[in-house]
């Protein structure tokens, strides 16, 4: 006999499970394995990845039960449109956003998704047409505006002071934030010398240090393993049902079922 | 059979409407399935997708055991099981006589010279 039902329980109590639950699941998993006359691991592949797809499942059925009716508008576009020289990059394009919902921003590359999304957070002015937003948003870029030679201590530090918060919350709340991303920042290490998809957590902890509203997210998760990408998509659903409004560009066409508006731009400009 | 991405959005309505005639339990449907020429369903599908049912209170579990080998989890529709299998069903209609439409559209235009 293998590990494969340790390993898939101790990931699944891991993952928030109650130890009790996930003894029990682990039980029902190894037995439907059973019924077929199968190994788990080739039945259900590595013991970590089904122990995520099947609390991701759960937490879908769970969350949708839980789901507060749509909230006051967050977001508004309308009819806006946005040229450079003679290139027009976005037509007339009209969405709202409310508090408890995601939209997602699709297209093909070079479509101006994330010129929409600069558009949206106030960084890129539009053309012509309306943009109305609330008043505390978290921007979290493709590329993000850290600083190699910083700690991510230092950057939440850094970060917590440009919305008034102080040091010690800031550092606190970044640590917190990080551990819903399966990350512990270490002491005493610069950001350069973190993996491309750890400087996407911080950039994702740094968008949302400071309890923002609507929250404009730019592809965050490139880098990222299945574990965290799945981690990553538990949070925006979190976020939604904490009555957040979130807008993310995304060419992942298999997430959309989980949100709410989808705005394709469609191809090339 | 049915590729995977397209039994996704379904699997839920076929799992219902099968409990709607017996209680069952995984192994059993999985079975029901193929044998319906529906899909070959994996395991790390039928599973969650059973608990998941159980966890919004559409079926409900009991333990039986078995002639051979340890004992069943079978599942049970329930009154919301029922009236969620409904919905999905005239769902599943509409969309069915969409594609149909589609479909019997296209091969006409094939037949004509």
């Amino acid at each position: 006999m293998n590990d494969w039902p340790r390993r898939f329980e101790a990931e699944l109590v891991r993952l928030g499970l109650q130890p009790e639950r996930a003894h029990r699941l682990t039980a029902e998993t190894a037995a439907q394995a059973g019924e077929h006359a199968a190994d788990p691991d080739h039945f259900f592949g590595p013991a970590h990845l089904y122990a995520r797809h099947l609390v991701a499942e759960l937490q879908v059925s769970t969350l949708e039960e839980k789901r507060a009716a749509a909230g006051k508008v967050m977001l508004r576009l309308a009819g806006v449109t946005k040229r450079y020289g003679r290139r027009t990059v976005l037509t007339g394009v009209d969405l709202t956003v409310r508090g408890g919902e995601v939209a997602a921003i699709v297209g093909a590359n070079g479509c101006g998704k994330s010129t929409l999304l600069r558009i949206c957070a106030g960084l890129t002015a539009p053309t012509s047409g309306t943009v109305q937003r609330t008043r505390r948003v978290g921007f979290v870029p493709q590329d993000g505006g850290t600083a190699g030679w910083l700690t991510a201590d230092e950057h939440f530090t850094l970060f917590g002071a440009a919305a008034g918060i102080a040091p010690r919350k800031a550092r606190s709340t970044g640590a917190h934030l990080a551990s819903l991303l399966a990350w512990r920042p270490t002491g005493s290490q610069p950001v350069q010398e973190l993996s491309g998809g750890t400087r996407q957590k911080l950039n994702l902890v740094l968008g949302e240090l400071h309890g923002p509203d609507l929250l404009l997210l730019d592809e965050p998760y490139q880098g990222f393993d299945q574990g965290s990408y799945l981690d990553f998509w538990r949070q925006v659903r979190a976020w939604r049902d904490a009555g957040r409004a979130v807008v993310v560009v995304t060419h992942l066409l298999h997430e959309l079922q989980h949100v709410d508006h989808v705005l394709d731009l469609g191809g090339a400009s | 059979m049915t590729p995977r991405p397209w039994l996704h959005g379904f699997l839920d309505l076929c799992l219902l409407a099968m409990l709607r005639e017996r209680p069952d339990y995984g192994y059993g449907l999985a079975q029901r399935l193929a044998a319906a020429g529906v899909a070959d369903i994996p395991g790390g599908t039928l599973y969650p997708a059973l608990l998941r049912l159980e966890q919004q209170g559409l079926a409900s579990p009991s333990w039986a055991p078995s002639e051979n080998g340890p004992r069943r989890k079978y599942y049970e529709i329930t009154p919301a099981g029922l009236g969620a299998l409904r919905a999905q069903a005239d769902e599943w209609r509409v969309f069915r006589d969409g594609v149909d439409a589609l479909i019997g559209n296209e091969m006409a235009g094939e037949h004509t010279p």
